[in-house]
């Protein structure tokens, strides 16, 4: 393939082409198209990493064979494969589900056929810091649930973590098995030219695990040549790591019984989580299903009642049981939070580990990581801004054209402004938000988030792209599954990547070497 | 298996042979819009909707024998039976319910086994009805029952034998077993009774229940009345008569519950065997005694009663005993 130069082209076909900026028309900072064939609109920016190509246009050391085989490949070839990824997820109802005022209808999550590469040195700093970052959130989620030391000595302010609406007071002195507050993590991570860093921490329920799996399966099929070629570490081995996971947390010294809890058909990760109950061969539960009787928890089989030794729950804390939580729950069951503080149930993760993950909460995780575990963060924070505090909610307010406000309880891309993309009435109207209720916000600046290869209206161009990795983390030690969900923000220039607002997913080959 | 899985598997297969049943009399009467007078056509949606337990659109008396009149019914009845989703029976409906059942099934299914069944799906709901019946709409019914038995195909070839596959067989056989009972009473009744004009044939029904061969090779060419009756009712080599799906109701419940877990027989499976014993207490299905027509109206019509009231009755136990039933019962000892 032919690379793109920074600075002035030699290629008279290139100056033809002429300098092309994120936004698609003429560049002002001198980088240029990628080389000919497939990446002929393939358009470099120097503000943000490209995945594929470095700053001189190349192909990154491990991205070589890739573009190579991307620009032999005809583009009509890579519209029958994007095609046929398409009609399979159809077929096989890979499908994330919308609930509309009137109707509730299935969509599939767009998926880009081309793969996102990651370096194995890269990975191993990517997981030994995902790793330190769940060890420290467990202990730190035992802390604040037990003796409170952290909130003593000044490391996290108390008022922030006993006033968050995440703090489960019911969980105080509960004896949570093996410590193991948070027994599954996905953690956003996001790509800058200054490296990795964490974006958000989700350590209640977090969900696209079965789409990274999806993504797989898709990239073996279509590719699967390439695949070979390129020694991927596999990613098919979650749903067993899961299960043991979640076994290794039950005292049962017998084969325990382990089942997942959905809200139901109707919830949009539906598919994950029967996908992950057919593969680890376990009882996908609804609230209906589930019985307490005397502190101990039962599924009604149709054989009769059979004991659950633990459940992996995809519902938020509030819905977990209406004894307890929210009263109007009907996803629950009734009196599952006591047998679960009387020991007979595990409950996956616990309930309560949304302090953790709180966006304000998330700026003191390095001080959390250096009181815990006495080691510096291996994986880096974004700057963030708390509101709540009198200068951080006074930057905010002078910079709002420039950050991204989020609610501090917020997902999905829901409740957020971003600054650059939005209007001056918009901008107001969070203005007074924050000034009403400051201690809901944040903000951060706009990451320059890294651009993948995406084969986009019939060519391939570079669109920006996070990562969620997973990681377990049960009594027989942590586990990252090597790669995660690659979501994509398919829209021309935009950074939303959830798949709620124009977003898609790729396949994230990590490799072997 | 949880509870709530049972009753999903054995609605899916309920649903599934509804689908079956209505595209099957569908194609029956679909294929007789090329030659077949306006009152025969008549009737045969009279028994059509009858046998699905609805009520009838038209009667014979109502023809209009004007040809356009008589199209335009027949399009808008089959239309009801293929594509109205207010219609309970009909294939879209019955398709897509099956669908939601299979989709609350996904950690249970094979893969292929949803995947055909979504396919199937996706093929009815896209599909353009006007459109097919310009084209000939048996070819619409056709397809429709092709797909239907590549699911069947593939059920058979990628599900183990445990109660998942138990239970999706025990909704397939009880459907069965109450719209057989319900097509035959009614063909009895009001498709084919003695005498009448205008009237259905039984070798019709026959074809109907995909079981013309196999009688023509067991009692010759001529299907009359009785003799039908007796091989659709009794037969137990032939898939559609009411023993064939008791056999298979009473081999899904003893595999079930083989010992018996809460009761020494459980309910279910007591109505099943007294449905058996109805159908093996007389030499005949009809006595000859009974033959005087009167007499052998009476005699069928309690027969028909009897084996529906059973036939529900059947249902009822099948949810108390393995899903609604109360936690104490369901306490482990």
């Amino acid at each position: 393939m032919t690379a793109a130069t920074s600075g002035t082209p030699t290629d008279p076909a290139m100056r033809s082409r002429g300098f092309q900026s994120d936004d698609g028309g003429a560049g002002s900072d001198g980088t240029v198209v990628a080389g000919t064939g497939a990446f002929a609109d393939y358009a470099l920016d120097p503000r943000f990493y490209d995945e594929l190509f470095g700053g001189d246009g190349r192909p990154r050391d491990a991205c070589g064979r890739l573009s190579e085989a991307l620009d032999r490949f005809p583009a009509e070839e890579l519209v029958k494969l994007q095609e046929g990824v398409y009609r399979r997820f159809l077929h096989e109802g890979i499908t994330f589900t919308v609930l509309g005022a009137d109707e509730v209808s299935e969509h599939i999550i767009p998926i880009d056929c081309v793969p996102r590469l990651i370096a194995a040195a890269e990975w191993d700093h990517i997981e030994s810091g995902l790793k330190q970052r769940l060890m420290a959130i467990n202990l730190f989620l035992r802390d604040i649930y037990n003796e409170g030391r952290s909130l003593r000595d000044g490391v996290v302010p108390p008022d922030l973590v006993l006033g968050c609406p995440q703090y489960r007071v019911e969980m105080r002195g509960v004896n949570v098995p093996h410590d193991v507050y948070v027994a599954v993590g996905g953690t956003d991570v996001v790509r800058t030219d200054a490296g990795f860093a964490v974006l958000e921490d989700n350590v209640r329920v977090p969900s696209g695990v079965s789409y990274m799996l999806a993504c797989r399966a898709a990239t073996k099929r279509s590719v699967p040549g390439l695949y070979r070629e390129h020694g991927v570490r596999e990613v098919e081995g979650y749903p067993r790591r899961l299960y043991s996971t979640l076994a290794s947390l039950s005292s049962s010294t017998a084969r325990p019984r382990v089942a997942i809890l959905t809200p139901g058909r109707y919830n949009s990760a539906y598919y994950e989580h029967a996908f992950l109950a057919g593969e680890m061969g376990i009882d996908l539960v609804e609230g209906r299903d589930l019985v307490v009787h005397n502190a101990t928890l039962y599924a009604r089989m149709a054989s009769g009642l059979r004991r659950i030794d633990v459940l992996y729950r995809r519902i938020d804390d509030d819905f977990v049981d209406p004894v307890t939580f929210r009263r109007d729950s009907v996803l629950g069951a009734p009196g599952l939070f006591y047998a679960y503080r009387a020991g007979n149930v595990v409950l996956a993760n616990a309930p309560g580990t949304g302090v953790a993950d709180d966006k304000a909460v998330y700026a003191y995780l390095p001080r959390i990581i250096r009181y815990f575990l006495n080691e510096e963060p291996i994986l880096a924070n974004v700057d963030t801004y708390l509101c709540r505090e009198p200068e951080g909610l006074a930057f905010t307010l002078d910079n709002l054209r420039d950050l991204v406000v989020k609610e501090v309880g917020g997902s999905g891309g829901y409740g957020m402004l971003v600054g650059p993309h939005s209007t001056a009435r918009e901008r107001e109207e969070f203005a007074t938000r924050l000034r009403d209720n400051p201690t809901n916000y944040i903000s951060q600046p706009v990451l320059p988030l890294s651009r993948a290869g995406c084969f986009v209206d019939g060519a391939l161009q570079p669109r920006h792209v996070d990562l969620r990795p997973f990681t377990l983390h049960g009594a027989d030690g942590q586990n990252v599954v090597p790669g995660g969900l690659c979501r994509v923000a398919l829209r021309k220039g935009s950074l939303v990547v959830n798949s709620s607002q124009g977003g898609g997913c790729k396949d994230l080959w990590v490799l072997r070497s | 298996m949880l509870a709530r899985v049972a009753a999903d598997l054995y609605w899916m297969g309920r649903y599934i042979e509804r689908t079956e049943h209505t595209a099957r009399l569908l194609k029956y009467q679909l294929a007789g819009l090329v030659d077949s007078p306006a009152d025969e056509l008549a009737l045969g949606w009279q028994v059509i909707y009858r046998a699905l337990g609805q009520s009838s659109p038209m009667t014979p008396a109502d023809v209009d024998e004007a040809e356009a009149f008589m199209m335009a019914d027949a399009y808008t009845l089959a239309g009801s039976l293929v594509e109205d989703h207010t219609n309970p029976d009909s294939m879209v409906t019955c398709w897509a319910m099956a669908r939601e059942n299979a989709t609350q099934l996904r950690p249970q299914l094979p893969l292929e086994v949803w995947t055909t069944l979504n396919r199937g799906f996706l093929w009815i709901r896209d599909c353009d009805f006007p459109e097919a019946w310009k084209e000939g709409p048996a070819a619409l019914v056709s397809e429709g029952i092709d797909r239907l038995r590549l699911l069947a195909g593939v059920v058979e070839a990628t599900m183990s034998r445990d109660n998942t596959w138990r239970f999706l067989q025990l909704g397939r056989f009880v459907e069965r077993f109450q719209h057989q009972a319900n097509l035959l009473c009614t063909w009895d009744q009001l498709g084919a009774p003695a005498g009448a004009d205008p009237s259905l044939s039984w070798s019709d029904l026959l074809r109907v229940c995909v079981a013309f061969e196999l009688y023509c090779r067991r009692h010759g060419m001529t299907a009359e009345r009785d003799t039908v009756l007796e091989f659709l009712i009794r037969d137990p080599e032939v898939p559609r008569s009411l023993r064939f799906a008791l056999q298979r109701i009473e081999q899904m419940l003893v595999g079930i519950d083989p010992l018996g877990s809460r009761h020494p027989i459980a309910p279910p499976r007591r109505v099943a065997l007294r449905l058996t014993a109805t159908l093996e207490a007389t030499a005949e299905i009809v006595p000859s005694e009974e033959r005087t027509e009167p007499a052998r109206n009476r005699f069928t019509q309690h027969l028909f009663g009897q084996l529906a009231g059973d036939g529900r009755r059947l249902h009822d136990l099948l949810m108390a005993e393995y899903v609604d039933y109360a936690v104490s019962e369901g306490l482990p000892s």
